[in-house]
């Protein structure tokens, strides 16, 4: 058979799989075969290469798109007493390593449906966020593309901001122009929501849009949505919705802040999970509610803003921000293990692979469909609804 | 005091400390506010930075040059489940940031002594490795000197062998020219022994001196001094540690090598790490049912260990004796990158701590006395080769 000798040996093995590996990921190639050997070397079966039993690609593509796979990584699984990569996320990236090594799969097929992620030398499904749906909600087509400038991070471990920053600069500013247009045609106060995934670049771009319009002489203010959250107990783990917020009270704040008037509003207190306010929406004795000046530009801060029809209506602009899978974990290496140094590494492997298909199912693609704009940082496109295209194709 | 509001008001001091810490590492101008915001955090004092108090410098030079410092270092304290960052490499660091925005300690001065290390978010302090007697007997000045190109790697935060190696390539090709010289003067067989601090680049030099040589047809092998160990039992009763010759079959080590630089086969023991026995007993004799290593004869015998010329009685036996030098902070990014990132050997906590306790105790036990003795030193960061007055003379020659 082809390549068992190659299986055999674990030296053999990793020499072909780094060859293999290199048109796959153009970070390989900056590293030398011991450094590949070394990181190989963790994922190494305890009975050899050859005693891994390949799926077919069929069996592959099914598992992948199916829920029930992400439902079933386990965060943190223990060896000992250290977290280590979950089974079916290190089998996974085994039955590749071998279908490679040994031709089964095709470098093609694996590319069109996984990226490699060198510091934690694995493979992760690429996750989809424009169904067919969207595609249609922004027919077919981004308003406007640049050249995408992520491009030059493919070959890098870790992305710091500055970088990131640097890439995005074209399309960063198509998006805060057209928003400044938006605003003028539509006129203030306007509520405004910026939704994406986890290191997409959110908070940075809310901050230089905050900027902007302050230095054009708007005033600015952010609400934050978790405000309006019931106490922990009374949301029996329900995602937030109208009935695990304050949403009488939510929707009637929205509804003055945008007529300019000042608004009292619920605050909510993470580490006792609970509100100032009970659940007739009063204010409980002793507690602090807090207080929001009237401002011409409202940003709703929160992960699923447009999730509740009867506020998504209280909207003015709706954006999603996005950025690819690959980058937010090359960012995230960088910023929460680097940096922040809040996970454990495979804690975060596990996590970071599991939780992207989820998030995607339940809350991008829903708002994706729903959205005025989508900014697509890796692609360097800014999709726009043809509503939305009218107005800012107007001159 | 005017320096307090900043002190008391966490935003104001990590924006103070940002730009001085410009000034004392230059990866730092890579970083946005807010991630060296997020670095600093975990380095945040309970009740503020105003109640570090700082020592003198002179206090702060002493107690960073005194062995007792290291000892005392712990690598791995835990708080709850989790293994911290010691308390004195903490204070340490928390220190050096009060000062730097006070003004009290010059950036220039911490500099001098220290290294920010960014992924690690901590100082360390830089050790000596060219002490007074050592440049004495090296000649006071290099053989050779090069452009620093590692001054190009300064401002990253991991270091990956490919940029390592084209960094060195102008000192290690000359280094490799003068062994193959040297080996040509004194003739073969000869002993070779290349030491060199963890993540140096040993195993990598050595990798490529092995190719030279198969290249011009020469024969190479190589004797680890590991497999020399007695058992570990044993060893433990006596209470030897497992660093000195105290802790291997001497006479069958001496006798190995004057064997082979003689041209004959030999047979050595081979130690088993892990369950710490070896293929001899006591006496040197062969225990039944164990098989010794055996090694064929060869033009160039590599001493691979990290202490080989510490062992005085086998010093004379060896022909060439190299130490092979890089920067505490660039083997720390090396490290990073290895050990953390690839290999993901270690907690982080540890070893951080781990590398900040052993590089003077290190330096103090192998590598200056290596230095002492040594015939020539490649100090990849400073590029430069150092050979004692009398190889300098053969290198000049023809």
């Amino acid at each position: 058979m082809i390549g068992t000798s190659r299986l055999r040996s674990p030296l053999a093995f990793s020499e072909t799989l780094f060859e293999q590996m290199s048109p796959l990921n153009a970070a390989i190639k900056k590293m030398a075969l011991y450094e590949f050997h070394y990181a190989l070397e963790n994922l190494y079966p305890d009975s050899g290469w050859d005693s891994v039993e390949l799926d077919s690609e069929e069996e592959i593509e099914r598992m992948i798109s199916q829920r029930d796979f992400y439902e079933a990584i386990q965060t943190k699984p223990r060896l000992k007493d250290r977290i280590v990569l979950d089974e079916s996320i290190a089998r996974l990236t085994r039955m590749l390593f071998v279908g490679l090594v040994r031709g089964e799969y095709s470098q093609g097929w694996i590319n069109k449906l996984f990226y490699f992620d060198v510091r934690g030398f694995y493979f992760l499904p690429r996750t989809v966020y424009f169904t067919e749906t969207a595609l249609a909600h922004f027919g077919g087509k981004p308003f406007r593309c640049f050249e995408p400038r992520q491009k030059r991070f493919e070959n890098i471990q870790d992305i710091g901001y500055l970088d990131f920053q640097e890439a995005n600069l074209e399309i960063d500013r198509a998006l805060i122009e057209s928003i400044q247009k938006l605003i003028q045609v539509r006129g203030t106060p306007i509520l405004i929501t910026l939704a994406g995934p986890t290191a997409a670049g959110k908070t940075e771009i809310v901050e230089r849009l905050l900027d902007t319009f302050e230095k054009m002489g708007k005033k600015t203010t952010t609400i934050e949505m978790d405000n309006f959250l019931l106490d922990r107990d009374f949301r029996d783990n329900k995602p937030m919705g109208k009935e695990t917020t304050h949403f009488e009270l939510f929707k009637q704040c929205l509804l003055e802040i945008l007529n300019g008037k000042r608004i009292t509003i619920p605050r909510y207190d993470s580490l006792s999970a609970s509100s100032s306010h009970d659940l007739e929406g009063n204010l409980r004795p002793g507690c602090l509610p807090l207080e929001i000046e009237p401002a011409d530009i409202i940003f709703l801060e929160g992960n699923f803003p447009f999730q509740m029809e009867e506020i998504a209506g209280l909207i003015g602009l709706k954006i999603v921000y996005l950025t690819d899978d690959p980058v937010r974990l090359k960012r995230k290496w960088k910023r929460d293990i680097d940096y922040r140094k809040n996970y454990d590494p495979a804690h975060f492997r596990n996590r970071f692979f599991k939780t992207q298909f989820q998030r995607a199912e339940d809350v991008y693609r829903p708002q994706i469909e729903k959205c005025d704009l989508v900014v697509d940082t890796t692609a360097a496109t800014l999709w726009a609804t043809s509503e939305i295209t009218d107005i800012l194709g107007s001159d | 005091m005017s320096s307090t509001p900043i002190l008391s008001e966490p935003r104001l001091f990590s924006e103070s400390l940002f730009d001085k810490m410009k000034l004392v590492s230059s990866g730092i101008q890579e970083l946005e506010l807010y991630e060296f915001r997020y670095g600093l955090a975990d380095l945040l004092p309970k009740n503020g930075w105003d109640t570090i108090q700082l020592e003198s410098r002179e206090q702060i030079e002493a107690r960073v040059n005194s062995r007792a410092y290291y000892d005392s270092i712990q690598i791995k304290p835990r708080v709850g489940d989790r293994i911290v960052l010691d308390v004195e490499i903490v204070r340490l660091t928390q220190m050096l940031f009060v000062g730097l925005v006070t003004g009290e300690y010059p950036p220039e001065w911490v500099s001098t002594h220290f290294y920010f290390d960014i992924r690690g978010f901590c100082f360390l302090h830089r050790t000596t490795y060219f002490t007074e007697r050592v440049l004495a007997h090296l000649g006071g000045q290099p053989y050779r000197r090069f452009e620093q190109k590692q001054k190009q790697l300064e401002h990253l935060q991991d270091i990956g062998y490919k940029v390592f190696r084209e960094a060195n390539e102008e000192v290690d090709q000359l280094f490799i020219q003068s062994v193959t010289k040297l080996i040509a003067s004194h003739g073969t067989p000869i002993l070779l022994a290349i030491a060199g601090a963890t993540a140096a680049g040993k195993t990598e030099i050595v990798e490529r001196l092995g190719a030279a040589f198969q290249q011009a047809g020469q024969k190479t092998t190589s004797i680890e001094l590991d497999n020399f160990f007695t058992d570990r039992d044993e060893r433990e009763a006596r209470g030897v540690d497992s660093q000195g010759k105290e802790a291997m079959h001497l006479d069958l080590l001496m006798q190995a090598l004057e064997d082979i630089t003689h041209g004959r086969p030999i047979s050595t023991p081979v130690y088993n790490f892990i369950d710490g026995s070896s293929s001899h007993d006591l006496n040197g004799r062969l225990k039944p049912g164990r098989t010794p290593i055996e090694v064929k004869p060869a033009d160039i015998i590599f001493i691979e260990g990290n202490f080989p010329f510490l062992i005085e009685e086998i010093l004379h036996l060896i022909g060439i004796k190299v130490v092979y030098l890089t920067d505490d902070h660039v083997r720390m990014k090396r490290k990073w990158k290895r050990d953390m990132d690839y290999r993901k050997k270690y907690d982080l906590s540890y070893f951080r701590n781990r590398y900040f306790k052993d590089q003077f105790i290190m330096a103090q036990f192998a590598y200056i006395p290596q230095l002492e003795v040594c015939d020539m030193c490649v100090d990849t960061t400073g590029a430069a080769l150092w050979t004692t007055p009398e190889i300098a003379e053969i290198l000049d020659q023809g």
